[in-house]
């Protein structure tokens, strides 16, 4: 029945841009992009209880190098973007295997610092290297897509994996590995789980969809520099709809980024100045009553249906 | 072969010998209980046998392999498996997916396999009615049998239990022995700590007793406890 639900809403967003303007389909990418990220973050966080707080490094290194591979390679953007996600995947393994030894805090702090190392990096890679990359603090500039349909549907595509991932890790031998080094790793442990292999293979996974986001996204926008594609702020709107959304939940990244990019719109739109000031009130006012998040409030209205009942 | 042998294994914190030299044999089908006052070096033991600590010198062998310096994971899948003294849980997990997590990763059971044995484990400690409650509800008792129930799911030949009778009234300590036997009796290998002598004296084939991380005596247990020198690391010198 929820499958079957979630499958048919699949299904309505494929056929969907024949329905809609160029301003709501505008904002379902951007719901679509929010998601996949946060729903990237709520694989490793959510499960394996591994809060990582430099998520935004794969999405750096997708965008440079999907805008690389165009520009130098001159490869078409789905290949470019590929090929990104794939280096992005390389990257995840090697870096994974030391910082995923890192425990609770330690772990948070030390991927926030990497981060901020990949950001400083990026700025003067072509200084350093000699090889022009980033662009440094001018950044790169992509061509105009001719289309608007391929962001559309890729956002759609990753969101719609990343989603199906946590859906599949509520049943699966895998997930209930995953949930347990989430939930007790030195438990875990003891009981036969290599939780670092585990691990490892949901932040190369997610490292993979961000990094094809990240890509997507440059291209879209048509220009990146370093320190946005890197900064902290990405990071931190997915760890935000996260946990508004419902953290360890499939659906909760995707109600968090709908939620905060809806009111976004809606409150950018006629409060232009302190439309911020508003979102950091609900985000407090729902941390505050409803701390499982969104998805905790739909299973709340849920549990008092079936008693009314 | 013996099952388990631990060869002159030694741990030390800093200047403190926590495990000093300690040798000991443990054959098939035994239940060997190590006992010796708070402080004895009897948990720093397990967790040198378990995996959970490496041994600053000596060797332990498990079926004639060397184990010592492997994973607590890799120890597991070989067939060796631990109670915790302050039992461990996936407090969020059901009480059947705590045992479940051991049957798939411990014993690399099957989905449909190891949710069976999950369900077996769980009636034969006496925890099925609460298998689809959240492990956090249990109470401690029943904490301490879905923790056995969990080492038994991962299909360990060798069962270490630290202290898992604590904090059990005489009844529930007697049901433990109980189940403690009918674990001998599917094949099981046991090798336990525990504080109360009673259930020691009921249940171990022989004891190894440590103290200040030597082992100063093993034997059949009515023997040792007879054992000047255990009765002396219990009580102290007598006043003369």
């Amino acid at each position: 029945m929820a499958r079957a639900l979630l499958v048919g809403a699949v299904l309505v967003l494929l056929v969907l841009p024949l329905a809609i303007g160029p301003y709501p389909l505008r904002v379902a990418t951007v719901i679509f992009m929010w998601a996949a990220l946060a729903g990237s973050w709520n694989l490793l966080a959510g499960y394996a209880g591994a809060v990582d707080l430099g998520p935004v490094v794969y999405h750096g290194i997708g965008a440079f190098l999907t805008a690389a591979g165009m520009l130098k390679l001159g490869l078409p953007f789905l290949v470019a973007v590929a090929l990104g996600g794939a280096v992005a995947m390389a990257i995840a393994y090697a870096v994974g295997g030391p910082t995923l030894r890192l425990r609770g805090a330690y772990f948070a702090i030390g991927t926030l610092a990497l981060a901020e190392s990949a950001k400083q990096l990026a700025l003067a890679w072509d200084r350093l290297t000699g090889i022009p990359l980033t662009g440094g603090s001018a950044g790169v500039s992509l061509p105009l897509a001719t289309g608007y349909l391929v962001f559309y549907y890729v956002m759609l595509a990753v969101m719609t994996a990343v989603t199906a991932a946590a859906f599949w890790l509520r049943g699966s031998r895998f997930g209930y590995g995953l949930r347990a080094v989430g939930e007790n790793d030195r438990l875990a442990e003891a009981s036969g789980v290599d939780i670092h292999r585990l691990k490892r293979r949901v932040y190369v996974g997610s490292a993979l969809a961000i990094a094809v986001t990240g890509g997507t996204a440059g291209y879209w926008l048509s220009y990146i520099n370093a320190a946005e594609v890197f900064g902290a702020s990405i990071t931190f709107q997915m760890v935000v709809m996260t946990l508004l959304g419902g953290i360890g939940t499939p659906l909760g990244p995707v109600l968090g980024a709908t939620f905060l990019t809806l009111v976004s719109e809606f409150l950018g739109t006629r409060f232009v100045y302190h439309y911020l000031i508003a979102i950091g009130v609900i985000i407090v006012a729902i941390s505050l009553f409803a701390p499982a998040g969104l998805a905790g409030l739909l299973d709340l209205a849920r549990r008092r249906r079936q008693v009314a009942a | 072969m013996s099952l388990l042998e631990v060869r002159g294994v030694t741990r030390r914190f800093g200047a403190l010998v926590a495990v000093n030299a300690v040798d000991f044999a443990l054959e098939e089908g035994e239940i060997l209980a190590i006992i010796g006052p708070n402080g004895a070096g009897k948990s720093t033991l397990f967790n040198l046998i378990a995996g959970l600590d490496r041994p600053s010198a000596g060797g332990v062998l498990y079926r004639g392999r060397p184990i010592a310096g492997l994973g607590p994971d890799a120890v597991c899948r070989l067939g060796i498996a631990k109670t915790f003294q302050i039992p461990q849980l996936f407090p969020r997990l059901t009480v059947a997916e705590n045992v479940l997590v051991g049957a798939l990763y411990g014993r690399g059971a099957g989905l449909a396999a190891a949710r069976r044995e999950a369900r077996e484990w769980l009636a034969f400690v006496g925890l099925a009615d609460k298998a689809e409650l959240p492990a956090e509800t249990l109470s401690v008792p029943e904490r301490r049998r879905a923790d056995l129930a969990r080492v038994l799911g991962t299909g360990a030949s060798l069962v270490l239990l630290d202290e898992n009778m604590a904090g059990l009234n005489q009844k529930e300590v007697e049901a433990a022995v109980a189940l403690l036997r009918q674990v001998r009796e599917r094949g099981r290998t046991l090798m336990v700590t525990e504080h109360i002598m009673r259930a020691i004296l009921g249940l171990a084939d022989r004891v190894v007793v440590l103290n200040y991380g030597e082992k100063i005596a093993e034997g059949r247990p009515d023997a040792v406890m007879r054992d000047p020198a255990v009765v002396k690391a219990y009580l102290g010198e007598a006043y003369g």
